[in-house]
């Protein structure tokens, strides 16, 4: 089946299977690694990317359903440098291994989106869906509530 | 939305940049052109005889390349998969051993176990073609637990043994103890299981290799906790030398123990690059990883204590059950023998000790190290046991500890074991981690808790635990000066999201004076003949972490060197402090060490590189974690209010990569009280084999964990440091449980296992109630 999609602000089109999932086109056919697979089964939110601005998860949405929509995953986040969100998880240590780091930042800048000055609570039931098996999370808390403190500070 | 401008110098580790911006480079990240996928048949049973296995559909598949049954893999060169201890028996004959074999021959032990390996063009083409497969089995009587397995009518799992032990171990003075108990004014027992679980770092585990025909090398990318383990164990079942593999490990997302070691897939992808002659990659999905990745834990711990009229300890047993699986793997006999004896007596002066353990095989998956590997659940016995005396015999829990605390002035300490503890100071850790809990305000809290309906407890730990020994003598590092005057190291461990690098630095910062920009650390690099144990139990940073002290020194003595001929004066009169370099009462400033490096000719910085190397034992982290909860009766929902750590971990290096490794410790500790549990039927089937079925700790659950560090200083290595890795994990099972304990006590409640779920509780309460 052909798609076409913008992928990291780039319009690119694609001939894939039906069940092709839309994790595998990003890592398998584009090599943008840095969305990763932790489950296969949409709980541990490794593989969040932003489809028109929403966060969902790659791995349980197929390729095709991602046509003519725009991607945005972890390498298209700070084109022009590093989101705040980003800036925030590392100074904030708010991360160990890395490897849920990519999906947590999506789901952190869905909810900064929809939420410019979430409280604690708001965070860690936004980020209900992402896991961390290194951090015990308070960090990652704290990085999201640094980053919006930022965001609002420079919009 | 404007991006921040590029500027690290804020962030906590130097290894992040690349993992917050995608560029992270992990097992499966790996793409080589023309890579072939290997998916894995794994028997749906439990224990059976495997009669016939037609694999003719499968070849036939679209898109397969190559298919591995066990005797191909013989062919190959091909071992069982190693064990790294063999245990002494009580009786004094040696452990019966039964390793797994790659791949299953004429029986399967446990759901999940690896029958044979698909190669195809495409993952999806080697999974489909995996279901073509014709099996048929002779279905066994499975032993999925541990009574079953010791049922005097339980069927045989190995069939060269005549029953499902593998070995009885006992250490400590039986005698001795028997006299105390004898004696004992107050006896106390209890049993607790630390319940089997999944590891489940968030990289599921995966290999890729890809053999090199003109030089007959393998390539080999996979997780691992550093070189020379999984390297070792690699030659063992692979049937390769060292010298015909290159392990590659860039990124790992989490070990927790789960990474020193080869599994089935590592020797399936090995021989099929070789046999093809291209790369082949396997990345598990999270259901393989539940039905294959080694589990952890599965102890059973009966403790007793015999105590004299006024409290104090006579002597402390343990009787304890381990769940080794199906197969002797690695570090499961080695953690239910060693690591549950060599602490057993905990924090108190315990005059006699004795435990024994029964090491049984059940149709489960083999188990091995899970971040503590029986440390954190020998505490947990003991410090459940001694909240259970207290109250049993009517003594304050706080007051019980201190009178049997082992006193500042009687260290080194030798336990009745046999173990020496260097240096602690326990009431240290137990007042302050009592002044920051309000521990004295605990009675008013819980009285406000009860005035709403809900009920309130507390629970503390003061744990002790023995850091790793490390299993090779010596930790080595070597350090070589680039052109552009960067220090880069080279050592055997490899860190899974621990921090090696940015603790490695501020030690080069500490002892040369030189910026974290100016030095890298780089893990398992080939050519290089360097020895020294790979990350496990919480030992890389005062392992490999003195060996760098010593290269730094090493280096401070040649820059002293080649000062003293440019300065034309006496080595002895250079003199290094705070980071820079001048002549003994002649220079008014210093000379900063990187100043000095950019003067060097090459000849002279060449000069500085070098070997570094330490030996360090086993240190003694211990603290007090305070945990206070509440419970809603009606649901039997636990809340965490307040957990508070006192970690006494000597010196700290890079104090907020320790409060992350508390954090760390902690949760994982919360997800054993309260969530985690492995669960098969009767059949041996796996009931917890997705996150549907397993929970893991969520955002929220801990929302807020107070921790500080004490330093007591420890001689054990050159940099005074004590393992942090794994001591919240050894601190917060107690603690936690403890304050389910406190809770639920008022209620007669007083033994319950883990997981401390709302169903549980909720039902022990509504049993209570009807009384």
């Amino acid at each position: 089946m052909k798609i076409a999609l913008t992928i990291n602000n780039t319009p690119q089109s694609f001939e894939v299977e039906a069940r092709t999932l839309l994790v595998d086109l990003l890592r398998d056919h584009c090599h943008l690694t840095g969305t990763h697979v932790g489950c296969d089964t949409s709980q541990c939110g490794c593989c969040t990317v932003l489809k028109d601005g929403v966060s969902i998860k790659a791995c349980t949405t197929l390729a095709v359903q991602a046509d003519a929509s725009s991607i945005t995953t972890i390498e298209g986040l700070g084109q022009n440098g590093l989101h705040p969100v980003q800036v925030a998880f590392a100074q904030c240590h708010a991360l160990q291994c890395g490897f849920c780091t990519p999906g947590m930042i999506m789901s952190s800048v869905d909810l900064l989106h929809k939420n410019a000055n979430p409280t604690d609570e708001e965070i860690m039931q936004a980020l209900e869906g992402n896991l961390c098996r290194c951090t015990g999370y308070v960090n990652i808390v704290a990085a999201v509530k640094v980053a919006a403190a930022q965001m609002r500070a420079g919009a | 939305m404007a991006s921040v401008p590029l500027d690290t110098r804020s962030f906590a580790r130097q290894e992040d940049l690349h993992l917050i911006t995608g560029q992270g480079q992990f097992t499966a990240d790996q793409y080589y052109p023309n890579m072939l996928h290997m998916a894995v048949i794994r028997s749906v049973h439990a224990h059976a005889k495997i009669l016939s296995m037609d694999l003719t559909a499968v070849k036939a598949a679209p898109g397969v390349k190559l298919v591995l049954n066990h005797q191909d893999l013989a062919s190959q060169g091909a071992k069982d998969l190693p064990h790294a201890v063999t245990l002494t028996s009580i009786t004094g004959e040696p452990q019966q051993i039964n390793k797994m074999p790659v791949l299953a021959k004429d029986r399967v032990h446990f759901v999940g176990q690896p029958m044979a390996f698909v190669i195809a063009e495409t993952a999806l083409q080697a999974q489909d073609a995996c279901e073509l497969a014709q099996i048929e089995f002779e279905v066994l009587q499975a032993c999925a637990d541990v009574t079953t397995t010791l049922a005097s009518d339980a069927p045989i799992l190995h069939e060269s043994m005549s029953s499902n032990v593998s070995c009885v171990f006992s250490s400590g003075d039986k005698a001795s103890v028997e006299k105390a108990f004898a004696a004992a004014k107050h006896v106390s027992e209890v049993r607790v299981n630390s319940q089997r679980l999944i590891g489940f770092p968030m990289e599921p585990r995966a290999v890729v290799a890809k053999y090199d025909p003109s030089s007959q090398k393998t390539r080999i990318h996979t997780p691992s906790q550093g070189l020379l383990s999984i390297q070792g164990y690699l030659s063992q079942c692979t049937g390769l030398s060292p010298e015909q593999m290159e392990i590659v490990t860039q990124d790992v997302g989490g070990s927790f123990g789960l990474r020193t070691a080869a599994y089935s897939e590592h020797v399936g992808v090995v021989i099929g690059s070789r046999l093809l002659h291209q790369a082949v990659k396997w990345v598990g999905t999270r259901s393989e990883v539940f039905l294959s990745d080694w589990h952890g834990r599965a102890l059973s711990l009966k403790g007793s204590m015999a105590l004299d009229e006024r409290g104090q300890i006579l002597a402390i047993r343990f009787d304890d059950q381990v769940d080794v699986g199906a197969y002797n793997c690695y570090m499961s006999s080695f953690i239910g023998s060693r690591n549950l004896s060599i602490t057993m007596g905990g924090v108190y002066n315990v005059p006699a000790l004795y435990m024994q353990s029964t090491i049984v095989y059940t149709n489960t998956v083999p188990t091995s190290a899970y971040r503590g590997a029986g440390r954190p659940d020998i505490a947990y016995a003991i410090e459940r046991l001694i909240d259970f005396a207290a109250h049993e015999h009517g003594f304050d829990p706080l007051e019980i500890r201190r009178k049997n605390f082992i006193a500042v002035k009687d260290f080194p300490y030798k336990t009745a074991i046999g173990t020496q503890y260097d240096a602690c100071d326990f009431n240290l850790v137990l007042d302050r981690a009592l002044a920051l809990s309000d521990y004295a305000g605990f009675h008013a809290r819980r009285a406000r808790s009860v005035s709403k309906g809900q009920l309130r407890g507390i629970g503390l730990s003061t744990y002790l635990e023995a850091s790793g020994a490390g299993n090779v003598q010596k930790d080595q590092v070597d350090g070589q000066f680039t052109a552009d005057r960067i220090l880069v190291i080279s050592g055997v461990t490899g860190a899974s999201g621990q921090g090696h690098e940015t603790s490695f630095a501020k030690i080069v910062d500490n002892e040369l004076g030189l910026s974290s920009q100016f030095v890298k650390y780089q893990a398992g690099v080939h050519g290089l003949a360097l020895i020294g144990n790979g990350t496990g139990g919480s030992r890389t940073l005062y392992g490999a972490g003195s060996a760098i002290k010593n290269l730094c020194a090493r280096i401070r003595e040649q820059l002293a060197l080649v000062l003293a001929a440019r300065w034309s004066c006496d080595v002895t009169d250079v003199t290094y402090q705070g980071g820079g370099w001048c002549r003994q009462g002649q220079d008014a400033t210093r000379m900063p060490t990187a100043e000095v490096l950019a003067s060097l000719s090459d000849a002279e910085l060449q000069g500085l590189s070098g070997m570094g190397e330490a030996q360090s034992g086993a240190t003694y982290p211990n603290g007090c974690h305070v945990a206070e909860i509440e419970i809603d009766p009606q649901t039997g929902e636990v809340q965490i209010l307040n957990y508070v750590c006192v970690d006494e971990l000597g010196t700290v290096i890079s104090p907020q990569l320790v409060q992350g490794q508390v954090h760390g410790g902690v949760i994982q500790g919360f997800g054993q009280a309260f969530c985690e549990q492995v669960v098969y039927d009767e059949q041996g089937q796996l009931l917890s084999g997705s996150l549907m079925d397993y929970a893991l700790p969520r955002s929220g659950d801990m929302p807020v964990i107070r921790n500080e560090t004490v330093e007591v200083h420890t001689s054990l290595n050159l940099l005074g440091a004590k393992g942090v890795g794994e001591s919240g994990c050894t601190g917060s099972l107690p603690a936690l449980a403890n304050a389910v304990m406190s809770a639920l006590r008022p209620f007669g409640i007083d033994r319950m296992d883990m997981p401390f779920t709302p169903m549980k509780i909720w039902t022990a309460l509504q049993t209570a109630q009807a009384k």
